[in-house]
C-alpha cells in the first residue's frame, strides 16, 4: 500500500479535530498521528471554540454537526475579529451534509476548505493536508 | 333591482302623465281659442301653439333632468378624477336630494373614487387610454400584476402584487423591477434575457416560466411561483411589459421537502459509510501480505463495495437535484485527456475485480473541454460501470475521444458484451428502466443512464447509443470545447477554489498526483 507522505516539519504541525463521531475521530487520529502530526480531538462545539481560540493549532478540522454549538457558529465566531483575533490556522470544514447554495457560499467565504467525510478516506485526508501550504 | 324597478315605474308614470298633460293642453287650448277668440282665430292658434311648445319644452327639460340625474353624477365623478379634467367640482357623494336609485348611484360613485385613488398610486399621468383601461380593470384582480416600462421601472402594481411582496406602494412603484423582484430562475433564460431578445427582435411576445424563487424583503420568506409576461413594443411612452405572478409557494414548498428528505437520508447513509471506508483502509494497510489470497480478495471486494455505495449515494442526490432543478454546474477549462486518465485510474480496481481491462485513447486534436469536472466524471464512471456490468464474458472496455465534425468533443465507451435489446432502446435514458431479463443477474438501480443523460444535456452536449443484442454496446456523448464556452461562462469570484467529489480547498488543488 502507498505510504502516506510526510509533510515538512510534521513534528511541529498541530491539528485540532472538532468531531463528535468517536469512530471517525479515532480513524483520523490514527492516520494523522502515523503521518507525524500532533492531533487533538475535541467532541464539543463550545470546548472546540475555546481550544481553537488559543491559536495553538496550524490546522483545524471542523465538523458541522457537533453538540452545544454548531460548526457553522464556531466558524463564524472564529472568523469574527471582534470575538477572535486572526488565527494562524487553516480551517477545513468536514461534513457529510449536502448544503443549500446560500449556506455553501457563506462557508466558502469563511473557511479554507470543505471536505465530504464519506468521500475522503484517512489516507486521502493525510494527502490533502500534506499538500496544504 | 327593486330600486331600479321603482325608478322605471316612476319614470313611466311621469312620462305618461307628461304626455297626457301635453295632449290635454293642446286640445284644451284649441277648444279655448275656438270658444273665446272673436277676431281672427289664427293669431289665437299661434299663441296657443307657442304656449304649448313652451310647456312641452319645460316638461322635456324636467324629464330629461330627472332621467339623467343619476348618470350625471357618475359622469361628473369620473370626469373629476380623470387627470385631464381635474378642474371640475367634485359632486356631492351623498345624493340625498335625488331619491331615485340613490343607493345604486352612491355606491357607483364610491367605486369610481376608489378606483381613482388606487390608480393614483401608479402616478401614471402618461398612460394612454387603452393601457388605462387594462390597468384599471387589473386593479381588482386577485392575481399579482405589475406593469413595467421601457426603462425597467415598475409603473404600476395592483393590490394583490403589493400584498404578495409585503411592501408598500412607494417601495414598489417607480423602482427598478429587478431590485424589487430579486428572482432566481432555474436556467439562464431569465426574464431579463427574454426582454432583451424581445426588444431586439419582436413587436409583441409573451412567455411563461415555472418555479421561480424569490426572497422577500424580510430576507426570510421564500416565495416560489410561476411567472407570465407579455411584451408589446407599441407603447412608445408607456407600459412595455405586463408581468403576472401565480403564487405556488405551497405546492413547490412541498416538493422542496422531498429534496430535504433525500439530503437527510444521504447524510444518514454517509455517516456509517465514512467509518466503513476508514476501517477497510486500515485493514488494507495492516493486513496486506498477512492474509491468504482469498481473504485479500474479500478485503478488496469490501473496498469496492464501499466505493460503489458512495457512488450510488451521489447518484441519488444528483438525480433528486436534477428533478428539483437544483443542480448547478461549475464549468471550467479541463484537459480532456487527463480527465479521462484520472477517471480510468480510479476505476482500475473495480475493473480488475471483475476481470476487465479498460483501454483508452485520446486523439491528439481534442481541444480543452468546458466541463464541470465532478459531474462529467460521474458520467464516465456510470458509463464504464454499465460497460463492466453488461460486458458478459468479454474482457476489454474501450474508451475513445476525438473531435467530432460538429466541433464537439466526442467520447465513446464500448464493450463487447450482451448488447441492448431493441425493446429497451426507446426508454433507455429514462429513470428506473431496466431490462427485466437482466435484472436477476445484474445488479443496478436504473438511475445511471438517466443521470448521464441529464448531466450531458446540462453541459450542452448529446448522448446516444449504438447497440445490438449479442453484439456489444457503444455509448457516446459530446461535450463542448472550452473555446465555445469561453464567451458564455459566468465569471466566478472564487477562481482559486477547485472542486472535486471530495470537496474543495482554497488556493490548492485536490487533484491526485
Amino acid at each position: 500500500m502507498d505510504q502516506p507522505e510526510q509533510a515538512p516539519n510534521t513534528a511541529t504541525v498541530k491539528i485540532l479535530c472538532i468531531e463528535d463521531e468517536h469512530f471517525i475521530a479515532e480513524l483520523y487520529a490514527r492516520a494523522l498521528t502515523k503521518a507525524g502530526y500532533d492531533i487533538t480531538v475535541i467532541v464539543d462545539g463550545v470546548e472546540g471554540l475555546k481550544a481553537a481560540q488559543s491559536n495553538l493549532y496550524d490546522i483545524i478540522l471542523l465538523d458541522l454537526m457537533i453538540p452545544n454549538m454548531t460548526g457553522g457558529e464556531v466558524l463564524h465566531r472564529l472568523r469574527d475579529p471582534a470575538q477572535t483575533p486572526p488565527l494562524k490556522a487553516k480551517i477545513i470544514i468536514t461534513t457529510n451534509l449536502e448544503q443549500k447554495e446560500e449556506t455553501r457560499q457563506e462557508i466558502e467565504k469563511l473557511a479554507d476548505g470543505y471536505l465530504i467525510k464519506a468521500e475522503v478516506t484517512p489516507h486521502q485526508l493525510v494527502d490533502i493536508l500534506g499538500s496544504l501550504k | 333591482m327593486n330600486r331600479f324597478e321603482n325608478y322605471k315605474h316612476q319614470l313611466s308614470l311621469l312620462i305618461f302623465a307628461s304626455m297626457i298633460l301635453v295632449m290635454a293642453t293642446i286640445l284644451g287650448s284649441f277648444w279655448l281659442v275656438e270658444r273665446v277668440a272673436t277676431g281672427s282665430p289664427w293669431l289665437a292658434y299661434a299663441a296657443a301653439v307657442v304656449a304649448n311648445l313652451f310647456l312641452a319644452a319645460l316638461l322635456t327639460a324636467g324629464l330629461a333632468k330627472y332621467v339623467t340625474q343619476p348618470l350625471k353624477l357618475v359622469w361628473q365623478a369620473i370626469l373629476h378624477v380623470l387627470p385631464e379634467r381635474s378642474t371640475l367640482d367634485q359632486p356631492a357623494p351623498n345624493i340625498d336630494d335625488n331619491k331615485v336609485a340613490a343607493e345604486l348611484v352612491t355606491s357607483l360613485v364610491m367605486q369610481v373614487y376608489q378606483l381613482a385613488s388606487l390608480s393614483e398610486r401608479s402616478d401614471d399621468k402618461k398612460l394612454d387610454q387603452n393601457t388605462r383601461v387594462i390597468v384599471d380593470s387589473a386593479i381588482n384582480l386577485p392575481l399579482p400584476l405589475l406593469a413595467v416600462d421601457k426603462k425597467q421601472i415598475i409603473s404600476f402594481a395592483n393590490e394583490a402584487a403589493l400584498t404578495f411582496l409585503g411592501l408598500p406602494a412607494n417601495q414598489v412603484i417607480k423602482q427598478n423591477v429587478y431590485t424589487v423582484l430579486d428572482m432566481s430562475f432555474s436556467d439562464d433564460k431569465t426574464l431579463d434575457s427574454w426582454l432583451q431578445d424581445c426588444r431586439a427582435n419582436k413587436a409583441k411576445a409573451s412567455h411563461s416560466w415555472h418555479h421561480i424563487r424569490l426572497k422577500l424583503a424580510d430576507q426570510k420568506t421564500l416565495k416560489q411561483f410561476d411567472l407570465a409576461a407579455s411584451y408589446s413594443k407599441e407603447n412608445p411612452e408607456g407600459i412595455e411589459t405586463i408581468i403576472t405572478i401565480f403564487d405556488q409557494s405551497e405546492r413547490y414548498g412541498n416538493e422542496d421537502q422531498s429534496l430535504d428528505f433525500i439530503a437527510l437520508a444521504v447524510h444518514e447513509l454517509r455517516t456509517p459509510l465514512t467509518s466503513l471506508r476508514g476501517y477497510v483502509e486500515v485493514f488494507e494497510d495492516e493486513l496486506t501480505g498477512k492474509l491468504s489470497p482469498e481473504l485479500t480478495g474479500f478485503m478488496h471486494q469490501m473496498h469496492l463495495a464501499t466505493t460503489q455505495l458512495t457512488a450510488f449515494i451521489n447518484n441519488i442526490l444528483n438525480v433528486a437535484r436534477i428533478q428539483e432543478g437544483h443542480l448547478s454546474l461549475q464549468l471550467h477549462q479541463e484537459n480532456w485527456g487527463r480527465l479521462i486518465q484520472e477517471a480510468v485510474n480510479n476505476l482500475a480496481l473495480q475493473a480488475q475485480l471483475h476481470s476487465k481491462v479498460i483501454n483508452y485513447s485520446i486523439d491528439a486534436n481534442v481541444p480543452l473541454a468546458g466541463v464541470d469536472k465532478v459531474s462529467i466524471t460521474e458520467v464516465i464512471n456510470n458509463l464504464v460501470d454499465n460497460a463492466i456490468k453488461y460486458s458478459g464474458d468479454s474482457q476489454v472496455i474501450t474508451i475513445n475521444s476525438h473531435l467530432g465534425t460538429d466541433g464537439m468533443v466526442e467520447t465513446s465507451v464500448h464493450d463487447d458484451g450482451v448488447g441492448i435489446p431493441a425493446t429497451v432502446m426507446p426508454t433507455l435514458f429514462e429513470k428506473f428502466q431496466r431490462n427485466h431479463r437482466n435484472q436477476a443477474k445484474i445488479g443496478g438501480t436504473g438511475l445511471g443512464l438517466y443521470l448521464c443523460a441529464s448531466l450531458v444535456k446540462a453541459h450542452g452536449g448529446n448522448i446516444w447509443v449504438n447497440s445490438k443484442e449479442g453484439e456489444g454496446t457503444t455509448l457516446s456523448f459530446t461535450v463542448q470545447p472550452y473555446s465555445q464556452l469561453a464567451g458564455k461562462l459566468k465569471n466566478s469570484d472564487n477562481t482559486d477554489i477547485v472542486r472535486s467529489a471530495q470537496g474543495w480547498v482554497k488556493n490548492h488543488s485536490l487533484y491526485r498526483r
